[in-house]
């Protein structure tokens, strides 16, 4: 616990942390009513418009994937300052960029009544049939050029400081450890080499992003500039791949640095870690062909890879991430906390998640899966009790007082606790039903016999709203309270 | 097909988070954990070799394959499916039953996808019809009836609605021919 103390005070920038905490914290709250009352409206318990259906679900995807990687970002900001020296005028920098970027995507959705979907297919923003303005799409993905902008500056910060304290990418993951001879007591802490691979395959995942964005804004401009629809798919499921999964992969940084404060053992730079995280940043670049399984004009051989990577990626997750978080909590004898229980539920969930999603990522299961709701049935799965419940373990360790410290789990953490799971554990199977029994993704309008999973899914959806919203006010209380002291 | 994969599933996870909560007890253990990176690598080579074999189950036939010119030719009958915001053109309403079938799947504008549901709603095949490309999906009819072509790729405000039905005809004959 001492060690915690000391480390505290290493990550100067904490304030810009917990702020942005704060704003990730009150975003995903609101995106998650928005996405109840999708859901709710899918099973026919509202009266919406589609064309209000499809813009509240390009918000939602977007503002969602958005807010994931904000927080993953704060949360490895916070952690990576306790190893090098990170500028916080680019820390500002990013934010405000990312913040101008969401108030583009606000007014694109809300005002322009885009709803062309957070992965912007091409040509569709360019083609609506009249229901939204050229300028709506533009607004939209000049929106994602300023929050790309700022993720570049994140990464070029992180880049630069972890490069002058570690003399390069390549030592920073450690591969002097396993390809040269220095000794694996040399190695990067866990949040220097999960850094470094972040910071490496998405920074490629956005320059391709904002290739294709750049694209997508000189055809809208200029209809007669064609662009090949299956190079934009591409390159739009590769920066869409690789910048949600960049999230999960900054947000478990928070499990290496956290759990060890309670287990007292410290987190590890193992052969094995270096290697997984070697692997993660290899298998995270090559995997996006998953996305592209009913595409049977790509080369045979991508769809092949994208099948047996999606499988492989389970390897360093389950083997390495999860086995050893397993390993350090064995008889370690430390009392629960609210951000200890999220921090491990995150990682059951994100383990529990990659199974759907390796099925659904064979091509003859993919066959009769893609584009069902067995996918929003996977995703949610790691990235609602995966991405979310680490940022919310995070922010709860953040307000910690000395006293809950002694207390360990109050009635009201477990109650926040049990709804957050059990609410998102049955609105994610819900999907996965839904999905086994056909039914399509992203449909505004569902058929009478879907009804039943989609009411289901809208009350444990409430669960999970009413514990998230109760975890913000108490983090936002909790701030205000740690300020006043 | 979608029973089996959804039975498998829930076994797997349910698995997986009886292992998570017997972890979360462990925590109180007294018995030391033993040869852990043994175990790790146990892990780590049993994970390789199932996904060894299923990937080799699973791709030994090409699910994409497309039945061309050879002695089965005249078996093979070709539909041709254009999207377009936001209704199906099919050049067919009625397919045989028990032959193959292949469908060439166009757009005259943005992304569809071309996704066929059997009178229960089950999905039975589905391939994505992408501007510039003809993506083609082969499928056997089994049993009579009416089918159902849905949209299962966003392509705007009326993507749910862009449905349209075939109905396969277990007597050749009554196709005229
Ligand atoms: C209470 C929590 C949540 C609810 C009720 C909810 C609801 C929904 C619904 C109804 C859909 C559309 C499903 C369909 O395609 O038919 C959806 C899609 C999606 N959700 Fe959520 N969601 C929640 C949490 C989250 C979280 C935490 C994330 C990410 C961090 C997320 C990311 C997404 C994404 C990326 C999509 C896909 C959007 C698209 O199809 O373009 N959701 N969600
Ligand atoms: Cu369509
Ligand atoms: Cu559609």
């Amino acid at each position: 616990m001492s060690q915690a103390e000391n480390t505290k005070h290493l990550t100067p920038q904490a304030g810009l942390v917990k702020l942005t905490m704060l704003i990730s914290g009150a975003v995903f709250a609101l995106m998650m009513l928005i996405g109840v009352v999708m859901r709710a409206s899918q099973g026919g318990l509202l009266d919406m418009e589609p064309d209000l259906f499809y813009q509240l679900l390009t918000t939602h995807g977007a503002g969602m994937v958005g807010t994931a990687g904000l927080s993953g970002a704060g949360i490895m900001w916070y952690f990576l300052g306790r190893h090098v020296n990170l500028s916080a005028k680019m820390y500002i920098g990013f934010l405000a960029l990312f913040l101008i970027g969401v108030v583009f995507i606000l007014v694109s959705t809300f005002v322009g009544h885009f709803g062309g979907m957070w992965t912007f297919l091409y040509p569709l923003p360019a083609m609506s049939a009249g229901a939204w303005e050229p300028w709506a799409a533009a607004a939209f993905m000049l929106g994602y050029v300023f929050i790309g902008v700022g993720f570049l500056l994140y990464y070029l910060a992180v880049g630069v400081a972890i490069i002058k304290k570690y003399g390069g990418l390549g030592r920073a993951l450690g591969w002097h450890v396993v390809f040269g001879k220095a000794d694996v007591t040399e190695a990067p802490p866990p949040t220097v080499i999960a850094a470094a691979a972040v910071t490496i395959f998405n920074t490629l995942g956005i320059v391709v992003g904002a290739a294709v964005l750049v694209a997508s804004l000189v055809n809208l401009l200029v209809p007669g500039f064609v662009v090949d629809a299956l190079l934009a798919k591409n390159m739009i499921f590769f920066f869409g791949h690789v910048f949600i999964n960049a999230s999960i992969y900054m947000a478990v940084i928070a499990v290496y640095e956290l759990i060890p404060e309670y287990t007292g053992k410290k987190w590890k730079s193992s052969k094995a870690f270096i290697l997984a995280w070697s692997a993660i940043l290899l298998f995270v670049i090559a995997v996006y062909p998953h996305h592209l399984l009913q595409d049977m004009v790509m080369p045979a051989w991508m769809l092949v890879m994208g099948q047996i990577i999606s499988y492989l990626s389970g390897v360093p997750l389950l083997a390495v991430t999860a086995f050893s978080m397993c390993v350090y909590l064995h008889g370690s004898k430390f009392k629960w906390d609210l951000a200890s229980s999220l921090l491990v539920l995150a990682v059951a969930g994100w383990s529990i998640g990659a199974i759907p999603a390796i099925i659904d990522g064979m091509v003859v299961v993919n066959q009769v899966m893609h584009n069902t709701q067995w996918v929003p049935g996977h995703f949610h799965i790691y990235l609602l009790i995966g991405e979310v419940g680490m940022s919310f373990g995070f922010m709860a360790w953040l307000v910690k007082s000395k006293s809950q410290k002694q207390s360990g789990m109050g009635a009201m953490d477990k109650l926040l606790l049990t709804s957050f799971a059990a609410g998102g554990a049955g609105f994610t199977l819900m999907f996965l039903v839904s999905g086994a029994l056909s039914v399509p993704r992203r449909w505004a309008v569902h058929m009478p016999e879907w009804f039943l999973q989609d009411r289901l899914a809208t009350i444990f959806a409430l669960l999970v709203v009413f514990s998230i919203l109760t975890q913000v006010i108490r983090y936002a209380t909790g701030l205000s309270r740690n300020t006043a002291k | 097909m979608q029973t089996q994969v959804l039975m498998i599933t829930i076994v797997f996870m349910l698995i997986m988070a009886i292992v998570f909560a017997r972890v979360v007890r462990s925590v109180k253990s007294e018995k030391p954990l033993e040869r852990i990176e043994t175990k790790r690598r146990g892990m780590i080579w049993s994970m390789l070799i199932v996904g060894v074999i299923v990937s080799l189950g699973s791709l030994r036939q090409w699910p994409h394959s497309i039945p061309t010119a050879g002695s089965t030719k005249s078996e093979i009958v070709q539909v041709n499916a254009t999207g377009a915001q936001w209704y199906w053109e099919i050049d067919t309403t009625e397919i045989p039953l028990g032959k193959t079938v292949v469908f060439n799947v166009k757009t005259t504008d943005v992304n569809h996808g071309f996704g066929v549901i059997d009178a229960n709603g089950t999905l039975l095949a589905q391939t994505q019809a992408m501007p510039g490309y003809t993506n083609k999906v082969k499928y056997v009819f089994d049993k009579p009836g009416k089918y159902r072509v849905i949209c299962m790729e966003l392509c705007g405000t009326g993507h749910h609605s862009m449905q349209d039905e075939f109905t396969v005809i277990a007597n050749t004959e009554e196709l005229g021919g």
